[in-house]
């Protein structure tokens, strides 16, 4: 559908040419609106009237996430999360490749399943979590269907693409030389797309982590999206706040320490990303 | 897929579960009927358009306004940049329950929502868009005794278009599934509350219906919205690599 991934996430800032000072400038210019939030959220009450509910203080927040990293609630929360994308990821790349393979290689196969895929690909994976409540139940069968689902549709995509993408010249150099079957796919059609896939696989698990969060407060019995939604109904704001905290750090730590990684390893090197 | 419906209707009887479990597509047609002569289906169906299209907006200004602000404000761009990453990291679907306490279930919810997950895409893109601009360019205007307006109408503003575009339409794919879920938790109607809605009261079918006119929905704003400003502009311009190209 889309034809090449674009950024998802932030480009990072042009690079200062400054050494120590700048860098000091940088950070306190960029810590400056958190500071200006949380000295909002601190005055607020002060200034306008409102149930507490609606935005607790940072104060009820801190001691709610004390509370919940002493009782171990979080981090359980946290690990259930984890480890159904995990497992969602898992299953949606095993069963991504090869189809994506075989729809790239042959014709046949992608005049067969192009119809149906791309129909099934329009009804976005968090349309079938209450037909999966119903088939599976509440709990970790729904959530990780709707992962396996996303993350099968965003890699199938890349992994066709990615193949597409090795030039014909390389097709020829390959075959010229004798390479076919198994030599083919594993010296040029595996490496070929790999890039591809690697940097689509970021737009993937930003899905999947999407439709982790969104099942989890629709089908869920426990893990982050369901502690934050659950909380709606208690009205406790603070734990909703947690939760988000919560959220986007882990997000945050993913993209830096995993994608961060591949994208310097494999894409930097290679010279498809251009800084 | 004439295949795989007649597989489906077959496969009724021989699975044998009732059609709360397992519709068949008779079911699944009938319900359908009955949902537009009820006129439930259009009305759902022109909410749910209309939530997608003022997030869109909305959301794509705001993006394209403050991409533009960093990509050429370096004060604010290091001033903003982290705040900016952090957000991101927070995605819009955690943001709904909060959005639930503060405007209740409805519209409010859905739009802000909306306009949270397009933003991101447009504003990143945009930036990189800016980020292209060449400073060849830039020099050479201004030396012409362009003003900073004009340097940005005539230089940055064409430039940051393909990005512009790029964003748009990643955004459009978040948004779409933003849509579905935030109307299956925080709305009474539209298509996202249909699908939750026919599960919840036993009516499958109801479900299946939802879901299939989300899927047409989907291949229709691909269709009429992204392929055409695709064709328009980027192809235009050889940004992207036709699979046709190789063959």
């Amino acid at each position: 559908m889309t034809s090449h991934p674009g950024a998802i996430g932030p480009p990072g800032i042009a690079k200062t040419r400054g050494g120590g000072e700048r860098r000091f400038d940088a950070a306190a210019l960029g810590a400056t609106p958190f500071l200006v939030i949380l000295a909002a959220w601190w005055l607020l009450p002060h200034l306008v009237q409102y149930p507490p509910y609606m935005l607790p203080s940072i104060g009820t927040v801190l001691d709610y996430a004390r509370e919940s990293i002493r009782d171990g609630s979080l981090a359980r929360d946290v690990l259930a999360s984890i480890g159904r994308l995990a497992l969602g990821f898992a299953i949606g790349m095993a069963l991504a490749i090869p189809l994506g393979l075989a729809i790239a290689l042959n014709r046949y196969v992608a005049e067969t399943f192009r119809p149906v895929l791309s129909f099934l690909q329009a009804i976005a994976g968090i349309a079938w979590v209450p037909l999966t409540i119903i088939w599976f139940g509440i709990g970790n069968g729904s959530v990780i269907f709707v992962i396996a689902n996303t993350i099968f549709f965003a890699s199938l995509y890349n992994t066709v693409t990615g193949v597409q993408s090795i030039p014909t010249s390389l097709y020829r150099a390959v075959r010229s030389h004798g390479g076919r079957g198994w030599a083919l796919l594993t010296n040029l059609i595996l490496p070929g797309a790999l890039v591809q896939l690697l940097v689509g696989m970021r737009t993937s698990m930003a899905y999947g982590w999407r439709a982790l969060v969104a099942s989890e407060m629709i089908a869920g019995s426990n893990g982050l999206g369901f502690m934050t939604m659950e909380a709606v109904q208690w009205q406790r704001t603070d734990v909703i706040i947690l939760g988000m905290i919560v959220i986007g750090l882990i997000w945050m730590v993913m993209d830096r320490t995993i994608f961060t990684a591949i994208e310097r390893r494999t894409v930097g090197r290679w010279g498809l990303l251009q800084r | 897929m004439l295949l795989l419906l007649g597989a489906w209707q077959l496969s009724v009887p021989l699975v044998g579960m009732s059609s709360y479990f397992y519709p068949a597509p008779a079911d699944v047609f009938a319900a359908f009927v009955d949902l537009v002569r009820k006129g439930i289906l259009p009305v759902y169906l022109a909410d749910s358009v209309l939530r997608y299209l003022t997030g869109m907006v909305a959301g794509a200004t705001l993006g394209i306004a403050a991409g533009v602000l960093i990509g050429v404000h370096r004060t604010a761009a290091l001033a903003l940049s982290p705040l900016l990453k952090f957000l991101f990291a927070i995605v819009e679907v955690a943001w709904i329950p909060i959005f639930v306490v503060w405007f209740g279930y409805g519209i409010e919810t859905i739009v802000l929502a909306l306009i949270y997950v397009v933003f991101f895409p447009v504003l990143y893109n945009t930036l990189l868009g800016v980020r292209t601009a060449p400073q060849i360019l830039v020099n050479a205007v201004r030396s012409l005794g362009a003003s900073r307006a004009d340097v940005l109408r005539l230089v940055i503003l064409p430039s940051a278009l393909p990005g512009i575009i790029t964003g748009l339409r990643l955004g459009a794919g978040f948004a779409f599934r933003g849509l579905v879920f935030a109307e299956m938790v925080a709305a009474k109607t539209g298509i996202g509350y249909l699908i939750f809605e026919g599960a919840q009261s036993q009516q499958t079918a109801r479900t299946i219906v939802g879901m299939i006119v989300m899927g047409l929905l989907w291949l229709a704003i691909d269709q009429f919205y992204l392929r055409p400003i695709e064709r328009a502009t980027i192809q235009t311009w050889g940004l992207t690599v036709d699979a046709a190209e190789r063959t």
